[in-house]
C-alpha cells in the first residue's frame, strides 16, 4: 500500500520560478532524478529537465540543487508568503 | 536604507534566541522569516530536548499546552528492530536509567512539539524584548562594498544594513553562500529526511502508547526510521546522506510504513496520514567555516546539529544566544573582523555542544555505519543481538545447550562484527576515555584476545550426549 500524496501539502501560490537548470552545465549524472521525492525530474532525449507544474508539487526540500555536482541546478527559496506551508512539521 | 546594530536572517528557535538576546543588550536588531510566520516553513526538528529546560530555565517554564497544544513529553522510547524479511524481530522499550542525573531528563526524555507552535512562541520572546520581525521576507543577498559585509538585500529590493549579520537561515543558507562561507555542503554533511505526518485521536495514543513518545524502527532494508508523537499525530521519517540514495527515498519510508506491525499500530492508533514534508538536515562530524568578516552562522546554517543524533533546536538556541552575545561586545568595539569573530567558536566550544562535538568524528562515524546502513551493518546486526535477546527465551531445547547454540551462532557474526568493532567501536571508546584508559582496555589487545576468547567457546559440547540443532 502507497499512501496517496495528494491533498498532503498545502501551498500560496504565487512563487515565482524558483527552480531552474543549465542544461549546458548538467553533466546528466541524474542524481536529481533519484532524490526528488516527488518525481519532478524527467530525462528526455537525453536532456534534464523539471516539470512544468513543479511549483504545485515540490516539497521546498532543495535536495535536487544540494545533489547537483556539476553545479546545473539554480534553486532559491520561493517569494517570501508564498509556497509550501508546513503545519504538522 | 534602514539601519541597526544587528540583522539576523530567520526566525527559527536560533535566530529568536539571537534576537531576543541581542534586543535584551540594548542592541537594535531586526530579524526575517521567509514565510508568514515562523514555523511555517521547518518540519522536523520536533523534539525539544531536556537540556533545553535546564539551560533555558526562565524560557521553557513558560511552554504550556495552552500556548503549544501539540506538545507531549514521555519517558518511554522504543527501539525496534527489524530484518531483513521486514519481520519486527524484537523490541526494547527504554526509560532514563539510575544515571540519569537531572529533571526534567529523569522524567521525560524528549517533549515534541510541531513546529508551527513552537517557532512563533519563541520568536515572540525577541519581538516582546524590542526586536523587530519581519516575515514573508526572503533575504536574497548580502550587501558588500570593498569585500566587507555591511547588511542584507530582500526579494524587493529593500536595503538594511548593520555592521554584524547572523545567518540563521538553515540547511541551504543564503548567508553562508553570499559571504563565502559554504557554497553547497559537501555530499556526507548534510542528509534527506522524507517524513509522513498522520493525525490519530489523543486518547488512543494517550491508552496504546501510553508513555511513550520515541520510536527508532532500526530496519535491514531501509535506513532507521523515527516516529515521534505529539497531542494528536505522529512523524515517521527517516533519512540518509545525499549520495546514499539509490531510488526514491520515499520506496524506503514506505518500506517501514507497510511493514505488517506497522500496519496494525495505525489500525488501532486510527491514524491517517495529514501531512507529507521533506527536509535537509545537515550532519557534520564537526561545524566548520561557522563565521567571517562581519558574518556568524548559528544553527543548522553553521552546521550544529548533533553529530550522533541530529538535535538541532538547542544546539541552535545555544549557538544563537552566544553569537548576539558576541555581537553586543564586537559592535561596541566597531571590530567585527574574523580574528575578532573567532570568540563565537571559543564560547560555543565551551557548552554542551562544544563538548559533544569533541567526539563529533567518532560518533557520526559510528551512527553512519550502523543504522544508516542497513545493508552492510543492520542485516546482521539485527539477528546477533535478537540471537543474543531473543535466543534465550526459548524451549526448543535444554537451556544449556540453547546456550551453546545461541553464542555459536553468535560467533558466526564475528566476521561482520570484528571489522565493525575495530572500526567504529574502539575508536569511539578510546576517545570517551581517553587518558583514562589503562591498559586492560587497550583496545588493541581486546581485539588479540577476542578471538582466542570465542575460540575457547565450544561449537559442539563434547560427548555427554544432548542433541544439536
Amino acid at each position: 500500500m502507497n499512501i496517496e500524496l495528494d491533498g498532503l501539502t498545502k501551498r500560496i501560490t504565487d512563487t515565482g520560478n524558483f527552480i531552474s537548470i543549465d542544461n549546458n552545465k548538467c553533466n546528466n549524472c541524474g542524481r536529481c532524478l533519484v532524490i526528488c521525492v516527488m518525481n519532478l525530474w524527467r530525462k528526455k532525449e537525453g536532456k534534464i529537465y523539471i516539470v512544468d507544474n513543479y511549483q504545485s508539487k515540490c516539497l521546498e526540500c532543495a535536495a535536487c540543487y544540494q545533489v547537483c555536482d556539476a553545479g546545473a541546478i539554480n534553486f532559491q527559496y520561493p517569494k517570501g508568503g508564498t509556497g509550501i506551508v508546513i503545519e504538522k512539521g | 536604507m534602514k539601519d541597526y546594530d544587528l540583522i539576523i536572517v530567520g526566525a527559527g528557535p536560533g535566530g529568536s534566541m539571537a534576537a531576543k538576546t541581542a534586543a535584551e543588550k540594548g542592541l537594535k536588531v531586526i530579524f526575517f522569516e521567509r514565510g508568514r510566520k515562523p514555523g511555517e516553513k521547518n518540519s522536523s526538528g520536533c523534539g525539544l530536548g531536556p537540556r533545553m529546560f535546564r539551560d533555558f530555565p526562565e524560557l521553557m517554564k513558560n511552554l504550556t499546552p495552552d500556548k503549544c497544544p501539540s506538545m507531549r513529553a514521555g519517558a518511554a522510547s522504543r527501539n525496534y528492530f527489524i530484518n531483513k524479511d521486514d519481520i519486527v524481530a524484537g523490541y526494547i522499550m527504554a526509560r532514563p536509567t539510575e544515571s540519569v542525573s537531572y529533571e526534567p531528563a529523569k522524567s521525560w526524555i524528549t517533549m515534541n512539539v510541531y513546529r508551527s507552535e513552537f517557532d512563533p512562541w519563541i520568536a515572540k520572546f525577541a519581538t516582546d524584548a524590542g526586536a523587530e520581525l519581519k516575515t514573508s521576507t526572503l533575504i536574497v543577498d548580502l550587501l558588500k562594498e570593498d569585500g566587507r559585509v555591511y547588511g542584507v538585500i530582500d526579494e524587493k529590493g529593500e536595503k538594511y544594513s548593520a555592521p554584524l549579520v547572523i545567518g540563521a537561515d538553515g540547511v541551504i543558507s543564503v548567508v553562508a553562500q553570499k559571504s563565502g562561507l559554504r557554497n553547497k555542503w559537501v555530499q556526507n554533511q548534510v542528509t534527506l529526511v522524507p517524513q509522513y505526518d498522520f493525525q490519530a485521536p489523543p486518547e488512543k495514543i494517550d491508552d496504546i502508547m501510553g508513555d511513550e513518545t520515541l520510536g527508532i524502527w532500526w530496519g535491514s532494508t531501509f535506513p532507521s526510521s523515527y516516529q515521534v508523537f505529539f497531542n494528536d499525530g505522529f512523524h515517521q521519517g527517516l533519512g540518509n546522506w545525499m549520495n546514499w540514495w539509490d531510488r526514491n527515498p520515499l520506496y524506503y519510508l514506505n518500506r517501514v510504513i507497510n511493514l505488517k506491525y506497522y500496519q496494525r499500530l495505525l489500525k488501532i492508533l486510527d491514524a491517517k496520514p495529514r501531512e507529507l514534508q521533506a527536509h535537509l538536515l545537515p550532519w557534520l562530524d564537526y561545524p566548520n567555516n561557522t563565521h567571517t568578516d562581519g558574518v556568524i552562522l548559528i544553527g543548522d546554517a553553521g552546521g550544529f546539529p548533533c553529530p550522533l543524533e541530529a538535535e538541532g533546536i538547542y544546539p541552535a538556541m545555544v549557538t544563537g544566544k552566544i553569537a548576539a552575545e558576541v555581537a553586543s561586545e564586537v559592535i561596541s568595539s566597531e571590530d567585527v573582523s574574523k580574528s575578532t569573530l573567532k570568540k563565537f567558536d571559543e564560547k560555543w566550544q565551551q557548552t554542551s555542544i562544544g563538548k559533544e562535538f569533541e567526539a563529533g568524528f567518532e560518533l557520526y562515524n559510528i551512527w553512519k555505519a550502523l543504522p544508516f546502513s542497513p545493508k552492510e551493518t543492520m542485516s546482521w546486526f539485527v539477528p546477533m543481538i535478537m540471537e543474543i535477546i531473543g535466543g534465550i527465551f526459548d524451549w526448543s531445547q535444554p537451556h544449556a545447550l540453547r546456550v551453546r547454540q545461541i553464542i555459536s551462532h553468535v560467533k558466526s557474526y564475528m566476521p561482520k562484527a570484528t571489522p565493525f568493532i575495530m572500526a567504529y567501536v574502539f575508536p569511539l571508546l578510546t576517545k570517551v576515555f581517553e587518558d583514562d584508559l589503562d591498559k586492560l582496555m587497550d583496545p588493541k589487545k581486546i581485539m588479540k584476545v577476542l578471538p582466542k576468547l570465542l575460540d575457547m567457546l565450544p561449537q559442539k559440547k563434547k560427548k555427554k550426549g544432548g542433541e544439536q540443532k
